[in-house]
């Protein structure tokens, strides 16, 4: 058995120990927010928080990712940047309300990948430049949203 | 599960008021013209749409839409429309998905312009019923009741009563055959950036695409078709370890040959990759290897379209004047000679589809489905087929797709997904790994073309001659032989709105084993790129600017669209700067334009070029002005947002979309292979929409074609190197 903190909520799973994150929270908690675009860890459709660090699921094991604190899609209403007190408006909820505002997603498989990475930036930075998103958000979008996500992620950067 | 809400009805008649608990629906079907033969014969060439909209007594006022959602919008688009005519704002509407029975397809661009006066007419038609069964209940004539924001107003009591007060009454009158319209002077909704009610579950995980089905007590699955195209499976291999089932794949009634397998399991803990594992266990003595392998090579089907140019049995598809006389008489003649590769569609949300069977196993007596498609209809027909089962005992619920571009328009996955329900006797999760969607995808399909001008000694275009070789897409779905040109081959190369009075555009067919399929617009991505390459050709040539070619060819023609089209160049251009600000130091500007669907796009791109060792390796796409002439733009922000997508679809595919063949195996198999343009390479994308008021026009794809020549006439500006051959960089590869 392999403990998951995924969305502040326990989960014990039965798989063997390298079984990739991402097939854990799609098959065997249900958890479909996060998608599969490739497998191999290079367009980051997969991205989740792990202790605070954006990482392709892909390319995590389960058991690797075991005790640490998982955020995914499903949770990032509740997340928060450490200076936003509770009470306040977490930058998850305000990365969701610049993503509407902007109206960027198009098809939207490759959003929740988009918006754990953009959390994940603003970890590292709370007001990142055109060159941090530039190097930041590296997921890749068939559509071509990528124009309205630099523009949700600056609104975000901005809002209260 | 994005359950449809309405049942099941086959009993959708023509202008007839359903009722349902406490509101009325309304359903009305108008003839609308199609775009374009589908291969599916299911849809008849007259085929109907029908708009339904339903008032509930809770005041909720839904619109059900069919097709398919993968990013274009149509959950907006048809809705505003009844929004508009009932008087209610856009916020007040809901949009849930109409079961299959009632669905449509999802292709051809053609999902609001050919059913928006049908949803208007619904609108209007309830608006007027709300009217009149108020007037009724007041004893007042109609015209002292006016619809206002979901209600109804006594202009002489100022009484109100609500649409979901009204509905009951409503519903009992006759639907009037022709409900006064609003002028589009007075539109309210229609022509503004309306929000998507989609995406709210496209930000918080809850929006569920195909992959996101779960059924209690479903196995999953994942399908292996024969490594080498055209293989075959010679033996069903033993249940490997940590599976539960093999089942054979692919034979149908006609060829009783499999060639695929899906492997399968119910046990604890099973996942996707785990399967994918165990997959790695079955020997690939398991296939049979075409004989024809070593021919299935890229190479070879390049060496067999280069002398298909010169010989063969071309169909005409376009003639006008005499282009053996223009010829005979030029001063000079150009002939240039372009070629694209097979490109594949590359979704992000790989095929899949899930099944349950009720009951588990034969005889069975109802099937339902969750699948990203672009077709519901169509599936419904697929299902009935492999089944046996009435449509009506079979429910194909409504999920997002994770992209479509054309792919999810086919029927291979949905078959096969139902073959594995019925043999395991349990719902199924049937997925492609991403190695499968790449290498048994029904591709763009490759393409050459040679386009040979005269000029007259001034300079002047005398004669165009357009030769295009390339698998035909109808042609491989269909057991005759073809007898005339295939328009999807040589649309965008036909009907050139310049003025070219002498041109012959031919087609020779290129019977090829590879599957070919529709990829986003399909003929005019390959035909724009040849074409206005071309035009830009004849401008170096003989020392004009570009973009006064294109004026002076437009401006001197006679063809309907030559007007719109030089508006919308001069929209590219004015928006680019072309003739107002200097091109910074090196960069280049190069334009084209195109009109699909009905929809005419011209594209400026700004472009600077990275060299290694002298040699250009990459080029940066700056800006892009993109003008774009749908004639009424319903929804504004769902335009710039196609136009946006086509551009960098077409734009990742001109510098890197390629897949070659090799003893009939793709070099392409995952996305490390199949570079796609970055954010941090995405150009800034300005658009511009020319309201010209012609009759609307689709706009999921007309903005890919432009993208590739304007990049391509940039480049051949500030390098002096003219590529004819897609893409740019072959070889690219993608890393994390």
């Amino acid at each position: 058995m392999i403990s998951l903190n995924v969305n502040g909520q326990s989960y014990q799973v039965d798989v063997p120990s390298d079984t990739p994150l991402l097939w854990v929270l799609r098959d065997i908690l249900h958890l479909t927010g996060t998608k599969y675009g490739c497998g191999i860890a290079v367009c980051w459709a997969c991205t989740v928080l792990i202790n605070g660090q954006a990482d392709k699921s892909c390319d995590v094991t389960v058991g690797s990712a075991a005790g640490k604190t998982i955020i995914t899609v499903e949770g990032l209403a509740d997340f928060r940047l450490p200076s936003e007190p509770i009470g306040t408006k977490g930058m998850g909820q305000k990365l969701q309300e610049a993503w509407i505002a902007e109206q960027a997603p198009q098809c939207g498989y490759c959003q929740s990948g988009m918006l754990m990475q953009a959390a994940g930036l603003f970890l590292e930075q709370r007001h990142p430049s055109g060159g941090d998103i530039n190097g930041a958000m590296k997921n890749v979008c068939v559509c071509g949203t990528y124009q309205r996500v630099k523009a949700a992620i600056n609104r975000a950067s901005t809002a209260v | 599960m994005n359950k449809p809400t309405i049942s099941q009805a086959t009993a959708v008649d023509r202008r007839k008021f359903l009722k349902v608990t406490g509101g009325f629906l309304l359903a009305l079907t108008l003839p609308v013209a199609t775009n374009r033969a589908l291969a599916d014969t299911s849809i008849p060439a007259n085929a109907t749409g029908t708009a339904f909209i339903r008032i509930g007594a809770d005041e909720s006022i839904t619109v059900l839409v069919g097709g398919g959602e993968m990013g274009q919008g149509i959950y907006t688009g048809l809705a505003m429309g009844a929004a508009e005519e009932l008087m209610v704002t856009w916020e007040k509407v809901k949009v849930e998905p109409l079961p299959a029975i009632a669905s449509w397809l999802s292709a051809g661009s053609g999902g609001i312009r050919s059913r928006l006066p049908t949803f208007l007419k619904a609108g209007a038609a309830a608006r007027e019923m709300l009217v009149s069964a108020a007037a009724q209940t007041w004893g007042v004539p109609v015209a002292s009741c006016q619809a206002v924001n979901g209600t109804v107003k006594n202009l002489v009591t100022n009484e109100v009563l609500t649409y979901g007060q009204l509905a009951p009454l409503a519903a009992t009158l006759p639907v009037p055959a022709a409900p006064v319209l609003t002028p589009a002077a007075n539109y309210r909704i229609i022509g503004t950036p309306a929000a998507r009610p989609d995406l709210v579950g496209k930000v918080n995980g809850s929006a569920k695409y195909g992959l996101d089905a779960v059924v209690p007590g479903m196995a999953l699955g994942i399908v292996k078709h024969a490594p080498v195209m055209g293989g075959t499976l010679k033996t069903t291999p033993s249940v490997p370890s940590g599976a539960s089932a093999v089942v054979p794949l692919g034979a149908t009634a006609t060829n009783p040959v499999n060639n695929a397998i899906a492997l399968v399991s119910w046990l604890p803990g099973a996942n996707t990759w785990g399967l994918m594992e165990t997959m790695k266990s079955i020997s690939s003595n398991i296939w049979n290897t075409p004989a024809n392998a070593a021919l299935l090579d890229s190479n070879v089907f390049k060496s067999q379209a280069m002398s298909l140019l010169g010989r063969g049995a071309p169909f005409i598809a376009e003639q006008k004047g005499n282009v053996d006389t223009a010829f005979a008489s030029a001063a000079r003649v150009l002939e240039m000679t372009y070629t694209l590769p097979y490109l594949p569609h590359a979704c992000m949300e790989v095929l899949n589809c899930t099944v349950r069977m009720t009951p588990a196993t034969a005889p069975f007596t109802a099937c339902e489905i969750w699948a990203p498609t672009q077709a519901p209809s169509s599936v419904l027909t697929t299902v009935s087929a492999v089944t046996g089962l009435p449509k009506t005992a079979i429910t194909v619920y409504p999920m997002f797709m994770g992209g479509g571009l054309g792919r999810k328009f086919e029927q291979d996955y949905i078959t096969q997904a139902i073959t594995t329900a019925m043999a395991v006797g349990r719902p199924v999760k049937l997925v492609w790994p991403r190695s499968e969607d790449m290498t048994r995808d029904q591709y763009r399909p490759m393409a050459v073309t040679r386009i040979r001008v005269a000029l007259d000694a001034a300079g002047n275009i005398t004669g165009w001659q357009n030769r295009h070789v390339s698998p035909s897409i109808s042609a491989q779905r269909r057991t005759t032989p073809l007898t005339a040109h295939d328009a999807n081959a040589t649309e965008g190369a036909t009907a050139l709105p310049y003025n070219l009075p002498n041109r012959l555009i031919d087609y020779v067919q290129h019977m090829s084993p590879i599957p070919v399929g529709y990829w986003r617009s399909v003929g005019y991505s390959i035909n724009c790129f040849a074409v206005e390459s071309a035009i830009d050709e004849v401008a170096l040539a003989t020392g004009a600017d570009p973009l006064t070619l294109r004026r002076q060819l437009l401006s001197t023609s006679t063809d309907p669209l030559a007007a719109r089209t030089l508006a919308v160049v001069n929209a590219a251009a004015a928006a680019a700067g072309w003739e107002t600000t200097a091109v910074p130091a090196g960069r280049a500007r190069g334009i084209a334009v195109g009109q699909a669907f009905g929809t005419i796009v011209a594209e400026v791109a700004e472009i600077g070029v990275t060299y290694t060792g002298g040699v250009p390796t990459n080029f940066t796409v700056y800006k892009v002005a993109c003008a774009v002439d749908c004639g009424t733009a319903v929804n504004p922000n769902s335009v710039e947002a196609q136009m946006q997508g086509g551009i960098f679809h077409g734009l990742s595919a001109a510098k890197w979309g390629e897949l070659k063949w090799t003893a009939g195996k793709s070099s392409v198999t995952n996305f490390n292979k199949y570079r796609m343009t970055r954010l941090s390479e995405a150009p800034v994308i300005t658009t511009t929409i020319v309201n010209s008021g012609a009759a609307m026009s689709g706009c999921g794809e007309p903005g890919v074609p432009p993208i590739a020549p304007a990049v391509a006439n940039a480049y051949a500006k500030l390098t002096g190197v003219r590529v004819r051959d897609l893409p740019f960089f072959p070889g690219a590869t993608m890393g994390g």
